[in-house]
């Protein structure tokens, strides 16, 4: 039986009405988000409500198995294909036939499986290992990964045709800190299932007090660790424990923030500023000039468009240095798209340091 | 006269929807709007016969331009369908083998794109005609 996607939050709502717009389409659909917010109940669901349900579901972990097995998993070998091919196998390919095959952590599959990928998913078609025939594909690919695939193009690590082809339907699962709101329905369903799966459970719901608590903490392992939570509830009954044992240096606020936090310690002092009035200024206007010349070159629209540039070019080097120049997390904590930090970038000159 | 010849426009950039939804008004058409591929869905799905042309780029969230135009051709087969792509080749080629009808490079002139729809529906009545 497969896990019903509980939430209430705007984006779980979104994505229940995109599933089910798009789940008897066939097409491609790339899931992203960390690790524990539910790629795997996203790709269950779109199963669930196609016409391809009375079928095979197939899941196949590309972080988990090297390069070679990997590659006979997914395509399968005949006999003698290489030593140890006792027998001939069926691959994943094969198994989810007029199914769903799910690629979890695509992200990680090694380069030359990305090509063999591309070239099935472009004909259609692949052969088994030791096999020279080809064979017809009808398999519904959902694909999904905690990587910013933008950022392993870039790296390189990603094929960019492959990541398009993927990527026809996206769906991005927000982390659980990012939509509280589902807290309290994840706990009310998993403490009725385990209940219902261990009905001499002796843990407690969480009282109001501590259900704050709860949605407050930022949850880093995402719903997977706020399951286990509720699992540990259910033989300790004690939230105290349990908040004992949750890991502390995850905490919500960013360097940044935090870096604020600093500087109002000291509050500011007025009058070193006046003094350094001129030399502010001298930055981003010629005041050597004589008064007439000055004064047709002062204009605000034209300074508060090179002060801003200015602060926002060092803001921008900041924190992509902070993140150590993973550009998609960047982009969140600035608050802007991924292409406008792209742009950005590219107009102010900020690029990674050359390795 | 005839109606006004109806347009979807899609694009996860406001800036350039609202440009090309003044243009395209100002030049007599009835524009419909969307910022990315699955509001432009709802809209089809809402009123399926309602659009002749469908203007669409094709990096967006949700539902790619690419996943619109396989559904469009699949499921409202009339709908004469432009790709504009900014990207490179990958999503542009990948709009040709979803078969759009007609895939433009961006930046993109608005009067060339004016003539491309012209020239998409008329071909679309001429077939009709006869
Ligand atoms: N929205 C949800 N509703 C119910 N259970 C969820 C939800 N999201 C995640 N879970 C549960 O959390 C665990 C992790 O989910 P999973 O889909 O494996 O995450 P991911 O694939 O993103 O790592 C699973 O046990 C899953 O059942």
């Amino acid at each position: 039986m497969s896990t019903p996607l509980i939430g209430v939050s705007k984006s779980i709502l979104k994505i229940k009405e995109l599933i089910n717009h798009v789940a008897n389409t066939c097409l491609n659909v790339l899931i992203t988000g960390e690790t524990g917010v539910g790629k795997e109940v996203v790709a269950q669901s779109l199963y669930c409500e196609s016409a391809r349900s009375s079928k095979n579901f197939v899941k196949i972990n590309c972080a988990a198995l090297p390069e070679t097995l990997l590659e006979s998993e997914l395509y399968g070998y005949e006999k003698g294909a290489f030593t140890g091919a006792h027998k001939r196998r069926p691959g994943k390919f094969q198994t989810a036939d007029k199914g769903v095959l799910f690629l979890d952590e695509i992200g990680d599959m090694p380069m030359a499986l990305q090509s063999k990928m591309l070239h099935v998913l472009q004909s259609g078609e692949f052969s088994p290992l030791g096999s020279d025939q080809d064979f017809k594909t009808d398999v519904w690919v959902i694909a999904a990964t905690n990587h910013n695939l933008e950022e392993s193009i870039y790296q390189k690590t990603f094929r960019e045709d492959l990541f398009y082809r993927l990527n026809i339907i996206k769906i991005d699962i927000p982390p659980l800190r990012e939509r509280k709101e589902d807290i309290p329905s994840l706990i009310e369903y998993y403490f009725r299932l385990y209940k219902s799966e261990y009905p001499e459970n002796k843990g407690t719901k969480p009282e109001s007090d501590t259900l704050a608590k709860l949605c407050n903490y930022p949850w880093p392992g995402n719903v997977r660790q706020l399951q286990n939570c509720i699992k540990k509830q259910m033989v300790l009954n004690s939230w105290e424990k349990i908040f004992e044992e949750l890991p502390k240096e995850h905490h919500e606020i960013s360097p940044l923030s935090r870096a604020d936090n600093n500087t109002l310690e000291q509050p500011i002092d007025y009058h070193e500023f006046s003094g350094n009035r001129t030399s502010i200024i001298s930055e981003f206007v010629d005041l050597s000039t004589s008064s007439d010349k000055l004064f047709e070159d002062i204009s605000l629209k034209k300074i508060k468009k090179l002060a801003s540039d200015k602060v926002e070019k060092e803001v921008i080097a900041f924190v992509l240095e902070k993140v150590g120049w993973n550009r998609s997390r960047a982009a969140k904590i600035l608050k802007i798209s991924y292409k406008t930090l792209l742009y950005k970038m590219n107009e102010f000159k900020v690029h990674p340091p050359v390795k | 006269m005839a109606e006004p010849s109806r347009l979807l426009i899609v694009d996860d950039n406001e800036d350039i929807l609202s440009t090309f939804y003044e243009f395209f008004n100002s030049m007599g058409y009835e524009v419909k709007t969307a910022i990315d591929g699955f509001a432009a869905l709802k809209l089809l799905r809402d009123k399926s016969n309602f659009f002749d042309c469908l203007i669409t780029d094709l990096v967006m969230p949700n539902i790619s331009g690419v996943g619109l135009i396989s559904i469009v051709k699949k499921e409202y087969s009339h709908l004469k369908i432009i790709a504009m792509t900014g990207y490179g080749d990958q999503p542009g080629a990948l709009a040709s083998e979803a078969k759009a009808d007609v895939v433009l490079f961006k930046p993109i002139d608005l009067f060339k794109i004016e003539s491309t729809v012209s020239e998409l529906i008329n071909q679309e009545n001429n077939e009709q005609e006869k």
